[in-house]
């Protein structure tokens, strides 16, 4: 981790280090150049009443705005998104980070771990569905699995009910996340110091203590990553919840990104699903702002 | 000091120099510029068009270009099937552009393809059909053809290959017999006979609840049985969503989940490729499907259906049609319905309109070429004189299948009611959800009719 | 990492990584089976029995291969610049560069044609190429700026003390201690690339340039679905990416900076 000397240093060392605007630059140029005329051109269309074809759109002005803020379905995909980001965040950051210490640890057959881990984030989602649909249905092989396990009570169509709907989407979410994440803290824990993991074993910390007190606060940076990319990953939530549900049942498992979808495409209302559009970046930044706000006081820059 | 290795970046700088060249080589092979086929003129004869359309398979599509290079060998036609989910996400960029195919699908109604939306970038047919078949080509195809593929200001946008229609249950005979069951007629006999299913643990009934669309046909069949044309004057606004015989229709479409004839967990399946699959793997008896099922009538179709299914050692069994049970004793003729499966427009803005139009007027008014398209018994041909030629095709039992499909067939062809060629797209959605709210046990037939009504005004 | 000197620790760390590993593998094994069934390896033959096959692994991994090379130059230069230079309105500059992550592709299809056909690129490699590397680099940037953030300020001073300019010091001391990021960021990109299907399905209209992500159409009609195909090609497409994993696996266990302050 950088240092964490105080305000004067930090001033000190901002004098000595070079501009760094050509490198950044290409990249910014490259990306806002090809990326926000899009931004742009759907900031435009939102203020419009349009099917994405006819010649004369009306300009509405911000009606469509309004429209979202009384629209149930869209305050119900709004809150889908929030509990899936907490829920898959929290269990996927988790499940990666220990999957990534233990692999780290020199297991037998680690790379056939690996493999398993990276295969659900290749595979399309638009090939899983139907293949998640039927483990969950009720003849399906989940509950198969919990009849033979003794839970058979606990069977049930998944997902043809509104309750238990999302969290199987959510599930199917964590299995074909959490490679990413176990991915990023495998790449961040090779940085950790091994001196600090012996010197910790030699004061007889134990597994468990070594994971909490040292290993994790060491890859701060990657969760912090992995939040702000959970948070825009679940406000653009679209594969999972479209192809094995559609939506269903009857909002259930309604996203932001399969509202867009559905608004845009086959509804046609091209305006509308702009609106939402621009509102899903409005709150992906407000959401990602908040999370790294913390950086720049802990990182004492004076150019932060 | 610190010994920091400068040896170690050499594989970076190598890797990245591969893939520079590789890129290169390429990009260099690759690149060339699109298809300059005929930089000539447009020539109704010779030619190379594109024909972008979410149906018929890659298999089918290549077989009816054929058909075509057979009669016209020097127009080059390349089929590109894209997907139906993504198809018009697809092609509104490319008609919008000036590189775009120049024959695409176009479909009645409001869903995939609509005709509302892209009978804008169509060439009115009119002339080239009437030239193909006389002054008189609108007797000469089925009604329901056109009716679906003209807009309102009386252009004919496509032409109709063929056509399909819903409104009966297929099963399989084979489990019936093995049962001893009979096919129901009426409400309670379907209950019963789904009750002596269950017992055996077989599932009777299957139905994908979770697709909008194929609960619209089971809700527009059980309406039409009650009260045959109410559900086209609903869709129309000339009856209200309320109506009494609506509501009927709706509490019997409910208690089909209650009374156990449709499947439980059935709002979590979907029709395709879920339903169809069990049905085709001898997992269900009996399913809702339309006349696009009959291509599974003959032994090739459905051996290979049956493996496609996941069985292995595909054995077909011989699936027969149904009409709709009567399920309120009204006593009224079995229902269907149905519009132009899909039809052909040629863009304007093809540089050869006149090649594709050819191609087009070949495909949806030629007798061989419909032969070909009713043969496969996909679609049902939308020239009327022609019909499948049973002694050409092989069915798996044709002593139990011959005559149900002739009769399928020869009703299908007079039918003029639609099935989504009148439910604009945004109806279609309101429609979708009072269906489903009933089917997920959310709303009551008559609250999820009340919304539809209001829905349906605004 | 952890303890795993003693048997029996490493016996308990077999089994709860076996335990935890368990629900993430029976989905495949649901996959695979799905992909045998029917005509089993009749399956797999009929997929790899496509005439254009060997064309769409090749139009796959021209994409892929420019994306990767876009991404990657870009990506280190542009994190070297936030995680270690002066740049006033730092902040600022990175959250324009996030914002674009944020609008989901299918809001994007119809502005981003308009982009490409005013370039005149519709129809091109670059039509995919570029917007694909363009949504990919926020996301990399943010990875990247991170763990060049982990690498001690102290040796790059050093480096400069030693006469060296910061180009000399991002090239020979920065880039080479990235190699675990580095490698994380070809992988996702690669995945990016590879698995993408609305951009080549949209903006490549010869059937010659078609990407690995039309496979799937030839078993998909309107009415019928083979599914067994389906999955099939689904297990073929994702080989070259899996190879390319273990391929690059090397790469993510080597933490040099960890020892490189000595």
């Amino acid at each position: 981790m950088s240092s964490t000397k105080g305000r004067s240093a930090a001033r000190r060392r901002s004098f000595l280090r070079p501009a760094g605007y050509a490198w950044i630059f290409p990249t910014l140029i490259f990306c806002v150049g090809l990326l926000y005329y899009s931004v742009g051109y759907t900031g435009y269309i939102s203020t419009l009443d349009w099917n994405g074809s006819a010649p004369n759109p009306t300009s509405v002005g911000s009606a469509n705005y309004a429209r979202a803020f009384t629209d149930p379905v869209f305050w119900l995909a709004i809150q889908h998104t929030v509990i899936s980001f907490v829920v898959t965040f929290t269990i996927s950051t988790v499940l990666g980070f220990v999957f990534a210490a233990l692999l780290h640890s020199r297991p037998f057959f680690g790379g056939v771990y690996k493999v398993v881990l990276f295969v659900p984030v290749v595979l399309a989602p638009a090939i899983m569905a139907p293949v998640f649909r039927q483990i969950f249905a009720n003849g399906g092989q989940f509950n198969w699995l919990l009849t033979h396990i003794g839970l058979g009570g606990l069977a049930q169509p998944w997902l043809a009910q509104s309750g238990t709907a999302l969290g199987v989407i959510l599930a199917i979410t964590i299995w074909g996340g959490t490679g990413v994440t176990f991915i990023l803290y495998f790449a961040a824990m090779g940085q950790i110091d091994p001196e600090l993991l012996e010197a910790a074993e030699l004061d007889g910390a134990g597994n468990i203590r070594r994971l909490v007190s040292i290993i994790w606060p060491n890859v701060r940076g990657t969760t912090v990553a992995l939040a702000t990319l959970s948070a825009i990953g679940a406000l653009k939530t679209f594969d999972i919840p479209y192809l094995v549900t559609t939506g269903g049942p009857n909002f259930a498992t309604e996203f932001l990104g399969t509202l867009i979808y559905r608004t845009s495409i086959p509804l046609g209302a091209v305006g509308y699903g702009a609106a939402l559009s621009i509102l899903l970046l409005v709150i992906a930044l407000i959401m990602a702002i908040v999370m790294n706000a913390g950086r720049a006081k802990r990182e004492g820059r004076a150019d932060a | 000091m610190f010994a920091i290795r400068t040896s170690r970046r050499r594989p970076v700088s190598a890797a990245a120099a591969v893939i520079a060249l590789g890129l290169t080589a390429g990009l260099l092979s690759g690149c060339s510029s699109p298809s300059d086929a005929n930089a000539g003129g447009d020539s109704a004869t010779k030619g190379s068009i594109n024909w972008w359309g979410w149906t018929p398979e890659i298999g089918v599509g290549k077989q009816y270009i054929a058909a075509f290079n057979k009669v016209y060998p020097n127009i080059k036609v390349t089929y590109k099937q894209v997907a139906t989910a993504s198809y018009d996400a697809a092609i509104r960029p490319a008609l919008a552009s000036s590189v775009g195919p120049d024959v695409f699908n176009i479909a009645p109604g409001g869903g995939i393809g609509s005709i509302q939306a892209y009978q804008g970038s169509a060439v009115d047919l009119t002339p080239v059909v009437s030239k193909a078949l006389g002054s008189n080509w609108k007797s000469k195809v089925a009604a329901i053809g056109p009716a679906g593929l003209t807009t309102t200001s009386g252009k004919l946008a496509a032409l109709s290959v063929g056509s399909t229609f819903a409104g009966s249950v297929w099963i399989n005979p084979t489990m019936f017999a093995k049962y001893n069951l009979t096919p129901p007629k009426t409400f309670s006999e379907w209950v019963s006979v789904c009750k002596a299913f269950a017992a055996k643990g077989a599932t009777c009934f299957e139905q994908g609840a979770g697709d909008n669309g194929f609960n619209q046909d089971l809700l527009h069949a059980i309406a039409d049985s009650i009260k045959p044309g109410v559900w086209t004057k609903a869709v129309a606004g000339k009856v209200k969503w309320t109506d009494p015989t609506l509501v009927k229709a709706m509490t019997v479409f409910k208690s089909m989940f209650g009374d156990g004839i449709i499947q439980k967990g059935a709002v979590g399946v979907q029709q395709y490729p879920d339903v169809n699959n069990d049905f085709l793997a001898g997992k269900t008896a009996m399913v809702m499907m339309g006349t696009w099922y009959m291509q599974y009538s003959t032994k090739a179709g459905a051996t290979a259906a049956v493996s496609a299914a996941g069985v292995a050692n595909a054995k077909p069994f011989p699936m027969v049609s149904i009409p709709f049970p009567d399920v309120t004793g009204a006593g009224n003729p079995a229902p269907l319905f149905g519009d132009a499966d899909y039809g052909l427009a040629v863009n304007n803005k093809s540089k050869h309109q006149k090649a594709a139009e050819t191609f087009v007027t070949w495909l949806g008014t030629n007798e061989a070429a419909q032969q070909v398209v009713a043969n496969s018994l996909n679609d049902i041909s939308a020239l009327t004189s022609v019909s499948p030629k049973f002694d050409a095709i092989t069915l798996v039992d044709s002593s139990q299948q011959r005559s149900t499909l002739q009769a399928l067939i020869s009703s299908a062809s007079k039918i003029s009611e639609p099935r989504l060629g009148d439910v604009g797209t945004a109806l279609g959605q309101a429609i979708g959800v009072a269906v489903s709210s009933v089917a997920a046990g959310n709303a009551t037939p008559t609250a999820a009719l009340t919304t539809l009504q209001s829905a349906s005004k605004g | 990492m952890l303890d795993s000197r003693r048997r029996s620790s490493r016996i308990i760390l077999q089994i709860v990584l076996t335990l935890l590993v368990i629900p993430f593998l029976l989905p495949l094994v649901a996959m695979i089976q799905g992909s045998l069934a029917g005509q089993g390896w009749g399956n797999y033959i009929a997929v790899l029995s496509v005439p254009e096959l060997p064309l769409f692994f090749r139009n796959s991994a021209i994409i892929a291969a420019a994306t990767i090379l876009i991404v990657y130059v870009l990506t280190m230069v542009a994190a070297f610049g936030f995680a270690k230079l002066h740049i006033k309105g730092k902040s600022f500059y990175f959250w324009l560069l996030i914002a674009a992550l944020t609008l989901p592709e299918v809001v994007l299809l119809t502005p981003l044609f308009a982009t490409m056909t005013s370039l005149n690129l519709y129809n091109t490699y670059w039509a995919v190429i570029l917007p694909l590397s363009a949504l990919q680099l926020p996301f990399t940037v943010l990875l990247a700026r991170n763990f060049m953030e982990g690498i001690p300020d102290e040796l790059i001073e050093a480096a400069r003390i030693d006469g060296a300019n910061t180009v000399r010091g991002f090239w020979y001391i920065v880039l080479p201690l990235t190699r675990p990021i580095a490698a994380a960021i070809i992988v996702f990109t690669l995945l990016g690339a590879w698995n993408d299907y609305l951009l080549p399905l949209v903006f490549l209209v010869d059937p010659s340039t078609q990407t690995i992500t039309q496979l799937p159409q030839f078993f998909v009609g309107e009415f019928s679905n083979d599914q067994t195909k389906v999955l099939a090609s689904a297990v073929i497409t994702a080989l070259p990416e899996v190879i390319a994993y273990l391929c690059l696996q090397r790469l993510f266990e080597r933490g040099l900076s960890a020892g490189a302050l000595k």
